[in-house]
């Protein structure tokens, strides 16, 4: 199979062998989940319920009218204790329902039926029913992108263009993370029915699912999966790319290039190139929503750094305190080494002050670095070496554009391409200087879009 | 839960091995073999010359950081990077103090002067070189005979160079032969071979009168391709110097593979032109930055003053070297802007 990439990137240390051989466990028992309101890029949320109220397993909790929406349920079943704002895992406060877990039953007292604790949706065939149903489960799942962007999914899958692939993306580019490798290959299956179900939905006649060759184990397991598929005996088109082991592999843009040669227009979307790019999360969720009418509650993410004593693949619900899952045992840390936690992976995540704060939709891990990881160094004069020019997968002539972005030249930064910058972060990572170049970049992207705002309403 | 303080900051939480010093320390690694095989040639005065230059480089950074109070940057190595390739453009006779001084006013003036490290326009070692060929003319254009070669009586009176400018102590480079008007067949006879070909292999070797960045093309080239090879350097401009410089000299009537083995055009090509704060940053920039230096090399030699001309070669194409990086690459995604429509005549009534 030919090995496919994009132009650029780096390779930044994978520390990946710390967890890559560890089956996902599944978080058991949960006392208290924090369940931020809003989890998706969009519109706001309104919470559904109120303090004291019971809640089961999969209720919806928060909702809001609107296209760009999507709800939230209960991931456990329990009563809502307290609606404030906490931490969440962009380092932000936004408004949390708390929601605690029922006890256990006394003795002598009977056990409650599932059925009593669960609300799900009934079982919905994704082939037999129309595609705005299809949809309608989506939204009502509360499926977001769980690659990090929390994109509503619903949007995704009811694109204005034509789709001609669908990729299933299982690059994982990003260091340490090893949940979508273990998924890969513990639930081959269902990878390739949420394909096959996105290739329904979208009405795309051909499905990929995208693997970097540190992952190669996983593809006779998945070619496996795909022959025994009934989607693929009745006909459907799936197979699997093997994609040069590089970051960031695994953005949207990088990820359809490489395989399709096609690069999305600046300012468009993948369906302007008629493909559509699904993380492995969310075909699971998609899976599971249809299959057993769950909405996404739960996620699997990888615990791991080199302050984390005992790595892990977790499932647990969505608003568990990562500290919670810590205390269950099935991750240990060493607090005497620890010197950062970040949510997401080492090259997009966020540093948080702390790990008590909730997995979320779109957690794929929660790193906790020791002293030596978490080293950070002055930022020194730029040299000119031209390390980020080569290195940056827009090409987007980072040390040029820092310049026009610091000197506030912000229509140059515009002309250069500040705007497509999708923030992966390889330019201050290659940096010998330590630059903040992707810093620069996102405060300058918020500082332009502002001024067009201000621009477009001078000009009504 | 934690009570010591986490570090928090934005992303990326991961950093690349590589800094600046190691760049540079990487540098000084590659010029190491022409340094050596010029210490070789030229004895100890060719040692001390180099130390001489590094030395007052760095102590000319140190102590101009410090009077105007800026943080001190010696230890990324910069400075005795230029001092080393200050040295090694210059005739190996050349007095230290001179040296000190050249090396002094290249950081001082050329580097310093603009803010430092990264942010000159004019490549500071070749500005030191300039500056001292100016002020000094006739030591910066003096050379010594490498140890061990012997220019015969026979050759020097056949090929009537004064017996008073030339002798066995003061030498004449080649590409000085044959700005004085000599055929390459004399600068055969200057540097005792015997056939065109012996004559290329000789000069690629590096056994002849010039300087020691000048000197072996061999060993330059092994410096260059080390940096090639641990990324340091990209190979746009060394191949685009010495491509250009190729085809230019065969245009003007020269013999191309004596203008590649000849004076400091491989120098250039590898360690001047790459040199990461004078060359342009984009691939498109850095094709003609590297043309127009082989172009104004290959003139300079043929119809300039001067026998040799890459330093001014480069220091011209610094200078475009701004106007050079708006030839960007086309972003990731380039959409052509829509023109808007010009009114029509009818439309503005």
């Amino acid at each position: 199979m030919a090995v496919k990439t994009f132009k650029g990137g780096a390779h930044p240390p994978e520390r990946k062998e710390r967890s890559s051989a560890l089956a996902i466990q599944r978080l058991r028992e949960v006392k208290l989940v924090v369940v931020p309101v809003n989890q998706h890029f969009g519109a706001p949320l309104q919470p559904l319920v109120k303090v004291g109220d019971s809640v089961k397993r999969g209720q919806k909790i928060a909702d809001a009218e609107g296209r760009m929406t999507v709800p939230v349920h209960a991931p456990i079943a329990g009563v809502v204790k307290k609606i404030e704002p906490r931490t969440q895992s962009n380092n932000s406060d936004g408004s949390c329902i708390i929601i605690e877990a029922l006890p256990p039953p006394a003795e002598g007292q009977p056990v409650p039926a599932p059925e009593d604790l669960a609300d799900f949706m009934p079982p919905l065939d994704p082939f037999a029913c129309s595609k705005e149903e299809a949809l309608a489960r989506v939204r009502a799942a509360g499926i977001v992108g769980m690659g990090g962007a929390g994109f509503p999914a619903h949007v995704k899958l009811a694109p204005s263009k034509p789709i001609a692939l669908v990729i299933a993306n299982g690059a994982e580019c990003e260091p340490f993370l090893t949940i979508d490798e273990r998924s890969l290959i513990e639930r081959a299956d269902d990878v390739v029915e949420g394909v096959a179900i996105t290739m329904k939905i979208v009405n795309a006649p051909e499905g990929v699912i995208a693997v970097e060759e540190n992952k190669v184990h996983a593809v006779p397991l998945l070619e496996k999966a795909i022959a025994a598929s009934p989607r693929t005996r009745a006909g459907m088109k799936i197979r699997v790319q093997l994609l040069k082991t590089k970051y960031p592999q695994g953005g949207e843009k990088m990820l359809i290039t490489a395989i399709t040669g096609k690069e999305v227009p600046s300012g468009g979307l993948p369906m302007d190139v008629g493909c559509v790019v699904q993380n492995i999360g969310t075909l699971l969720a998609m899976v599971e929503a249809f299959k057993e009418g769950k909405p996404l509650i739960e996620r699997g993410l990888t615990i791991s750094g080199g302050a984390c004593t005992k790595p892990a693949n977790v499932i647990a619900p969505i608003g568990t305190p990562v500290a919670d899952i810590i205390a269950a045992g099935l991750a240990q840390v060493d607090e005497e080494k620890l010197g950062m936690v970040i949510y997401g992976g080492p090259m997009m995540g966020v540093a948080v002050p702390n790990y008590q704060i909730p997995v979320q939709k779109n957690t794929s891990g929660v790193l906790l670095l020791d002293t030596i990881e978490s080293k950070h160094y002055d930022e020194e004069t730029c040299i000119r070496c031209g390390r980020c020019m080569r290195a940056c997968s827009c090409r987007l002539s980072p040390a040029l554009l820092a310049v026009a972005v610091e000197s506030g030249d912000y229509k140059e930064a515009e002309k250069i391409g500040l705007l497509d910058c999708i923030e992966c972060g390889t330019c201050s990572f290659v940096c010998p200087s330590h630059r903040h170049l992707v810093q620069r970049f996102r405060v300058g992207k918020q500082i332009l879009r502002a001024l067009k705002q201000k621009e477009a309403q001078n000009a009504r | 839960m934690p009570a010591k303080g986490l570090l928090l900051s934005s992303s990326p939480h991961s950093f690349t091995p590589v800094s600046t010093p190691k760049i540079m320390l990487s540098v000084l690694i590659a010029l190491i073999p022409a340094s050596a095989y010029g210490v070789y040639l030229y004895g100890f005065s060719a040692l001390a010359l180099i130390l001489v230059s590094m030395a007052s480089a760095a102590a000319a950074e140190f102590v101009f950081r410090k009077l105007i109070k800026a943080s001190t940057t010696v230890a990324d190595f910069s400075a005795l990077v230029t001092g080393l390739l200050l040295a090694l453009t210059l005739p190996p006779s050349t007095p230290l103090w001179m040296g000190a001084l050249g090396a002094a006013f290249a950081i001082i003036v050329a580097k310093e002067f603009f803010g430092g490290l990264g942010a000159n326009p004019l490549n500071p070692a070749l500005i030191g070189r300039a500056f001292l060929l100016m002020s000094f003319p006739a030591s910066i254009t003096t050379w010594t005979l490498p140890q061990g070669l012997v220019v015969g009586p026979d050759a020097i009176s056949s090929l009537s160079l004064s017996q008073g400018a030339v002798d066995a102590v003061t030498a004449v480079t080649p590409l000085g032969l044959i700005k004085s008007g000599k055929t390459l067949a004399d600068v055969g006879t200057y540097l005792g071979t015997h056939s065109d070909g012996e004559l290329l292999k000789q000069l690629f070797l590096g056994f002849h009168s010039g300087s020691m960045g000048e000197s072996s093309i061999l060993l330059i080239t092994l410096g260059g391709l080390f940096l090639l090879g641990i990324g340091v350097i990209q190979w746009i401009i060394p191949a685009a110097v010495l491509g250009s410089t190729f085809l230019f000299s065969w245009i003007l009537g020269m013999n191309p593979l004596f203008s590649l083995f000849t004076g400091g055009i491989a120098f250039g090509a590898f360690f001047m032109a790459t040199d990461y704060a004078t060359r342009p940053l984009t691939p498109k920039g850095q094709v003609i930055f590297g043309i127009g230096i082989g172009l104004i090399t290959a003139v300079i030699r043929k119809f300039g003053g001067f026998p040799e001309g890459v330093t001014y070669a480069i220091l011209i194409m610094n200078i475009a070297t701004p106007f050079l990086n708006k030839m960007r690459v086309k972003k990731y995604g380039f959409v052509p802007p829509v023109k808007p429509a010009k009114p029509s005549k009818e439309a503005a009534r």
